[in-house]
């Protein structure tokens, strides 16, 4: 492997060293924040809960991979948070629908 | 000057972020009821997202990049409401019935109440 | 001046909707129509402005539902409108009639078309008498509007068009090329022709209802407008909820409250429930037909809902800025608080039979059921 940490935070923009710094640090506060959720995805004590506390997750997912993508210069990682975000949407609706008897969210 | 004005910017932007994700995660641990904690799950955490997106499309300047940062900022303020509705509603659809301040009830009777309807 | 001239009197009830929909469709069916929408005051007019705000306000409305309505048909539609009976006292049906036939004969209209539950508010059941004594008069014909309780629908599945293609597929083609790596790489444009058609051809039934229109653009540069001023009222309103989470004793007050904006058709509704609960303190719940059921977190969310700031905004979006101008939910008596979302609600009720007590309540302009009931409550 010849990518080393101190090459991969190299700046990729011309915006400094240390403004990748606060991308990636902020990454990772968000990625804390992100974890806490799990704390109501597992306590519930509703399905609805649940569902909300992944899709809160989902949406800081989406906000760390752009962070990534901009601290680490992977313009990729950008493209995968898009479809996370479509997709991140499509399992709350779908979620929201198919747990209910009745039917006929949205 | 102008690259020290966009680092400042860029640096406000993550943080003012950062600060609504932590409002949102506060409320979604902290708040009664399913429909409380789906206020804070929509609004705090697209606006935090949408501040740290808005941060993110500045440093990656003027270029497809930071296009699609935009994008993606407009997809999570149409699909984060939707969602929440969706969420809300099926929690309705349920029959879980929203807590009010007098009600000494806790999220989870409340829970058990609407499955013994059932 | 076309041939095919409706007039329609119009007063406080709650099918209006529909009739101006039957209206606007059968004038429209051959060619290019007017539609004379005409308010007849009742006796007691002369003593306040209030009922002609009323009809004002009334009038206005009209207009906007036929001038929705009127955009999806080809030919040109008219829209007037006119109040009658302000400077003499209207007592009788003949009286009434007569009005109507004086106004009708003048403004040359070949049809007069009824209100199922038209009540011009001297007391009386009048519909029959006055259908009676109006068909005395040869110059036009007279209708009553079928009493349709249900809300037109559009189809899921439209007819599609080629205008309609031709905008899914500029709008697929540049989504495309906006994901692409090099928008000016032959194979990214030849790839991007081909989805896009497939996209174009694929989804133009479920994407439009209406062919686009010149008003697609003025909607557009107003939804510019409106982006910025709903940034505005989600940041202020987002600090207001942060604070109080963030706060030590969480100072909630959540309460399910159910209102029913002037709002029309699907997108603008969307485009309001999104809105509403992009709004911090604010969560649309559920949508029937025009009802909407919305949790509000605090009383400060709950005071701006019924205050109908962003229905207002939307309607300027869709309908542009006269329409914009009509009172707030709390004042039309369209905004309640509830305990339960299987209760229903307080309108709902009102227009099984559009009584006279039920016309009183829905002009009347306190605020509506805010006294907390606890009846309700079936635990």
């Amino acid at each position: 492997m010849s990518t080393t940490i101190s090459q991969a935070l190299q700046p990729a923009f011309a915006t400094g060293e240390f403004i990748t710094q606060v991308f990636l640090v902020s990454a990772a506060l968000f990625m804390l924040l992100a974890i806490a959720m799990f704390y109501r995805a597992v306590k519930g004590p509703t399905t609805q809960d649940r569902v909300l506390a992944v899709n809160v997750l989902g949406t800081n997912t989406v906000v760390v991979l752009a962070l990534l993508g901009a601290g680490l210069g992977e313009p990729s990682l950008l493209d995968i948070a898009l479809v996370y975000a479509l997709l991140n949407f499509l399992m709350a609706v779908a979620i929201s629908k198919f747990t209910v008897e009745r039917g006929g969210v949205l | 000057m102008i690259e020290t004005i966009r680092t400042v910017a860029i640096v406000g932007f993550i943080l003012v972020g950062l600060f609504f994700t932590l409002v949102s995660a506060t409320g979604v641990i902290r708040l009664p009821d399913v429909y409380s904690r789906a206020h804070t799950a929509s609004q705090a955490d697209t606006l935090g997202a949408g501040f740290a997106l808005a941060g993110v499309a500045l440093a990656l300047g003027f270029s497809t990049t930071s296009f699609k940062t935009v994008l993606l900022l407009f997809f999570i303020f149409i699909t984060n409401p939707t969602a929440a509705h969706a969420i809300a509603r099926a929690a309705d659809e349920e029959g879980i019935k929203p807590w009010t301040t007098d009600d000494d009830r806790t999220d989870a009777d409340l829970y058990e109440e609407a499955m013994a309807d059932e | 001046m076309s041939d095919n001239r409706t007039l329609v009197p119009l007063s406080a009830s709650s099918t209006n909707r529909n009739t101006i929909e039957y209206a606007v469709r059968t004038a429209l069916a051959d060619g290019p129509a007017t539609l004379r929408l005409v308010y007849v005051h009742p006796p007691e007019v002369h003593a306040d402005d209030s009922r002609e705000q009323a009809a004002t306000d009334l009038l206005k409305r009209a207009s906007v539902w036929a001038n929705e309505d009127g955009e999806q048909f080809d030919a040109e539609l008219t829209i007037e409108t006119a109040q009658l009976g302000t400077d003499e006292y209207l007592f009788s049906p003949s009286d009434i009639a007569d009005t109507i036939a004086r106004d009708a004969i003048q403004t040359g209209a070949n049809r007069v078309l009824f209100d199922p539950s038209y009540d011009p508010g001297i007391g009386a059941p009048l519909l029959r008498p006055l259908e009676y004594e109006l068909a005395r008069f040869d110059a036009f014909t007279v209708e009553e509007a079928p009493a349709g309780r249900s809300a037109r629908r559009t189809p899921f599945l439209a007819r599609t068009s080629l205008p309609q293609i031709g905008a899914i597929f500029v709008i697929s083609f540049v989504f495309y090329q906006i994901l692409a790596a090099d928008p000016t790489y032959w194979f990214e444009i030849v790839t991007g022709v081909v989805s896009a058609a497939i996209v174009a051809i694929g989804l133009s039934q479920v994407t439009f209802t209406r062919n686009p229109t010149w008003q697609t653009p003025a909607r557009l540069v107003r939804h510019t407008i409106y982006i910025p001023y709903l940034l505005k009222e989600i940041i202020k309103s987002n600090i207001l909820i942060a604070a109080v989470i963030l706060h030590p004793k969480l100072p909630i007050d959540p309460r399910m409250t159910r209102i029913r904006p002037a709002v029309w058709g699907s997108l603008p509704m969307t485009a309001l429930s999104n809105s509403i609960t992009l709004t911090p303190g604010t969560l649309a719940v559920r949508i029937d037909g025009r009802t909407l059921t919305v949790h509000t977190l605090v009383p400060a969310a709950r005071e701006g809902l019924f205050a109908g700031d962003l229905e207002r905004a939307i309607r300027f979006v869709f309908y542009g800025r006269e329409a914009a101008e009509i009172t707030s939910p709390e004042q039309r008596g369209e905004a309640e608080l509830i305990d339960s979302t299987d209760e229903p609600s307080s309108w709902e009720q009102d227009d099984g039979a559009p009584t006279d007590a039920a016309e009183e309540e829905r002009t009347d302009t306190e605020p509506p059921t805010m006294n907390e009931t606890d009846e309700g409550d079936d635990t």
